[in-house]
């Protein structure tokens, strides 16, 4: 134990104990401030995840579009066919 | 006395040590829950990236496919009136072909209980057989 201590000193190492436990408890306050922002933002991220897999899944059909150009694709295949068996049967009505 | 500011002195540390570490815990743990939050919504989007990636060419393809058909419609069309201008589709045809000995009288009527006076059947008797 430090017996050097004037009688002086003491009320300063008062004041820096008082001083130290105001810190611990302003740290506590500005980390709970942290807390309740850090849950916030949680709170905000598992809506946009929700939000994005929701997404998710209403865009997995997409990939029905291609399929859908070539459909049309064939479409305007069996047109140019039809265009073809016409233009035959036109000049051999006109003949 | 002095004891006793140094047993608060050291409490004082502690205290702000175990506070620090408590609550530095405390966001360790809520952000290591938001980046694996975050992580499964980069996914999510690169998953919506990756379908979204189709939308353009497929439609892009599905609108040229799509106006050669409608320019084509018109010419289809015009072809197929031109040749039903050339072709009539209901031909001239005879005379139905009606029996030589008339048409005959209907019996059904007396099938269902219907019969006809003496003078009406006179009268139908007399009429001309075509």
């Amino acid at each position: 134990m430090p017996n050097n201590v004037s009688a002086s000193q003491i009320p300063f190492w008062w004041l820096a104990i008082g001083v130290g436990f105001a810190v611990v408890l302003v740290v506590a306050l500005l980390l709970s401030f942290l807390i309740i922002l850090v849950k916030i933002i949680d709170q905000g991220v598992v809506d946009v995840r929700n939000t994005l897999l929701r997404i998710t899944t209403n865009t997995e059909h997409t990939n029905l579009i291609p399929k859908t150009a070539d459909g049309v694709e064939a479409v305007l295949a069996e047109g140019l066919q039809h265009h073809l068996f016409l233009g035959r049967v036109f000049e051999k009505v006109k003949a | 006395m002095i004891t006793l500011l140094v047993v608060l002195s050291v409490i004082a540390i502690v205290a702000l040590v175990a506070v620090l570490a408590a609550y530095l815990f405390w966001v360790g743990a809520l952000l290591a829950r938001i980046a694996g939050n975050l992580e499964e919504a980069n996914d999510a989007v690169a998953t919506i990236a990756g379908h979204g990636a189709l939308i353009g060419p497929g439609v892009e393809h599905i609108n040229r496919s799509g106006g050669s058909v409608a320019g084509a419609l018109p010419l289809l069309y015009g072809l197929a009136e031109q040749i039903l201008g050339k072709v009539s589709p209901v031909p001239e045809r005879s005379k139905v072909a009606t029996p030589a000995s008339g048409q005959r009288r209907s019996r059904m009527h007396e099938s269902v209980g219907y019969g006809p006076t003496f003078a009406t059947q006179a009268f139908n008797e007399h009429q001309p057989r075509h």
